[in-house]
């Protein structure tokens, strides 16, 4: 989905029919259906600033509720749509964590790592240690590298970035090569943070280092992956 | 090819030395499942490792459905455990288990056989698929299944590699088998024993497949050959992003070819 750019945005439309459609989906194919068209209108800024209404907080909610549904094409649209509200969708998201439905946490711990909102932090620290699903363990570690420390207050920006370090750090010991293999890319966007300390701390390179060498890390991807990382970092 | 899962239950974090004593007893086969599924898991290197699946191999039992264990259940996941392993011991055993009345047990020896890259294999393994898709490959009575575990038998026989005039006149026949699983596993041996384009383009045609199902067999197949002209198409297929990462690092790994390695890396990047 692309966000329509600019002040001159279309108006906004009526959210409650498109949110009544979700909830009246009776099949497959129509939950897909009507849980992209609610998205695509919440991605769609009315113009100039709005502030974030009932409905839209209605819409936001209804999205976050299809995530549950075991229903990938229209969890995939619903990703879309709350990455787009960007911060308004985080409380939401959080709020309406299921934790026995952890193919709904998948869909919201990615969606919380896209949107990269610092309230998710501890949600992406805690599922990359502990979630028992590999998936779920994969975007938090991607989404450990994208927060973006400019949302922060300028003091609590070093911290953040160092908490999101020692979780990768810990991550890197996954047992799931894919787990490893998003660590990989979660230390390499973390390294490349406009905000973060320049050059990349060395307790960051001796992480990727580690995951380059075979001795260390089996996997040949993974290997290459964080090879590719540090050449990107540049030298030390 | 296979995603693993590990075994129903029972999966608290074990030793290797637990491993080889669940697996060493016989007490217990729900136990034994679990070591043979963990020394495979975990590529244990202790000397005790191979010879123990080996006679765990050649163990049979009866199906005991109310334990929802599956027939064979422990020599089934010692040939699974030996594939992973890589030690050519391994291979006199497993021919014998692809000669075994259980079908179940053939389809593990074979894709075993395939992983060990068994050239001893060949042979039998046309045997039992000589017949083509009209008896080796025709239904079971009141079965899903077909007579021989064909689409295991015909992957193994494209990892194995060997690429001469008479493999590839067994495998042609059931390019036109009914079930497209089965023309999707034997598409797969021949892109890996001609290196032919069209059968890659033929798969790369299977990932738009309406059913799920063949999708992901597809994805998994392309992986393991390593077909790297796919990368755009396995980035769009309408299946899980687990799938399709699993798919992406063969293009990585078994490579090589356009598009370079960095560009299948990005890609990965993307489905995080």
């Amino acid at each position: 989905m692309t966000l329509p750019e600019g002040p001159k945005g279309p108006p906004q439309p009526d959210l409650s029919p498109l949110v009544a459609a979700v909830d009246g989906a009776h099949s497959s194919e129509s939950l897909v259906q009507a849980t992209r068209a609610l998205a695509l209108a919440l991605a769609t800024p009315p113009s100039g600033p709005t502030a974030l209404t009932a409905e839209m907080d209605n819409a936001i909610r209804t999205l976050v509720g299809v995530m549950g549904f075991n229903n990938p094409g229209a969890a995939v649209a619903a990703v879309d749509g709350l990455m787009a509200c960007g911060p308004a969708a985080v409380e939401p998201l959080l709020e309406g964590l299921d934790n026995h439905n952890y193919g709904a946490r998948a869909w919201a711990v990615r969606a919380l790592a896209g949107i990269g909102d610092g309230r998710g932090l501890d949600l992406l620290e805690e599922a990359l240690q502990g979630d028992i699903g590999p998936s779920v363990r994969r975007a938090a570690a991607r989404g450990l590298g994208q927060l973006r420390l400019e949302t922060l207050e300028p003091e609590s920006r070093a911290p953040v970035w160092n908490r999101c370090l020692g979780a990768l750090e810990r991550g890197s010991q996954d047992d799931e090569w894919v787990v490893r293999y998003a660590v990989v890319v979660g230390l390499e966007s973390l390294g490349h943070s406009p905000h973060g300390p320049r050059p990349a701390p060395s307790a960051l390179l001796d992480c990727l280092e580690r995951l380059a060498q075979p001795a260390q890390e089996a996997i040949p991807v993974v290997r290459l992956r964080a090879q590719l990382a540090l050449d990107r970092l540049g030298p030390p | 090819m296979e995603p693993e899962t590990p075994p129903p239950g029972n999966a608290e974090p074990i030793s290797e030395a637990e491993a080889l004593r669940r697996l060493r007893q016989s007490e217990d086969q729900s136990l034994q499942y679990y070591g043979a599924w963990w020394l495979g898991r975990m590529r244990s290197r202790h000397p005790d490792t191979v010879p123990l699946l080996c006679q765990a191999l050649r163990q049979r039992q009866p199906r005991d459905a109310g334990a929802g264990v599956e027939h064979n259940a422990v020599a089934r996941n010692a040939a699974r455990a030996l594939g992973k392993l890589a030690d050519q011991r391994a291979v006199g055993d497993l021919l014998d288990a692809l000669e075994d009345e259980d079908d179940g047990l053939r389809e593990a020896a074979a894709r075993a056989l395939g992983d060990l890259g068994a050239a001893a294999a060949v042979i039998p393994l046309c045997r039992r698929l000589a017949s083509g898709p009209s008896v080796a490959g025709a239904p079971q009575i009141n079965s899903p299944k077909l007579q021989e575990p064909c689409e295991a038998l015909i992957e193994a026989l494209g990892d194995i590699g060997v690429a001469t005039p008479a493999v590839l006149k067994v495998i042609e026949p059931f390019l036109e088998h009914d079930r497209p699983l089965i023309r999707s596993a034997a598409t797969r041996a021949m892109l890996q024993l001609t290196g032919e384009p069209r059968w890659g383009d033929l798969l790369v045609t299977l990932l738009s497949h309406p059913q799920l199902q063949v999708r992901r067999a597809a994805l998994m197949d392309l992986g393991a050959v390593g077909w790297r002209p796919a990368l755009g198409a396995i980035s769009g297929t309408l299946a899980e992003n687990s799938l399709k990462l699993i798919a992406l690092r063969g293009l990585v790994e078994k490579g090589p070819g356009e598009p370079d390695t960095e560009a299948v890396l990005l890609a990965m990047d993307e489905l995080l």
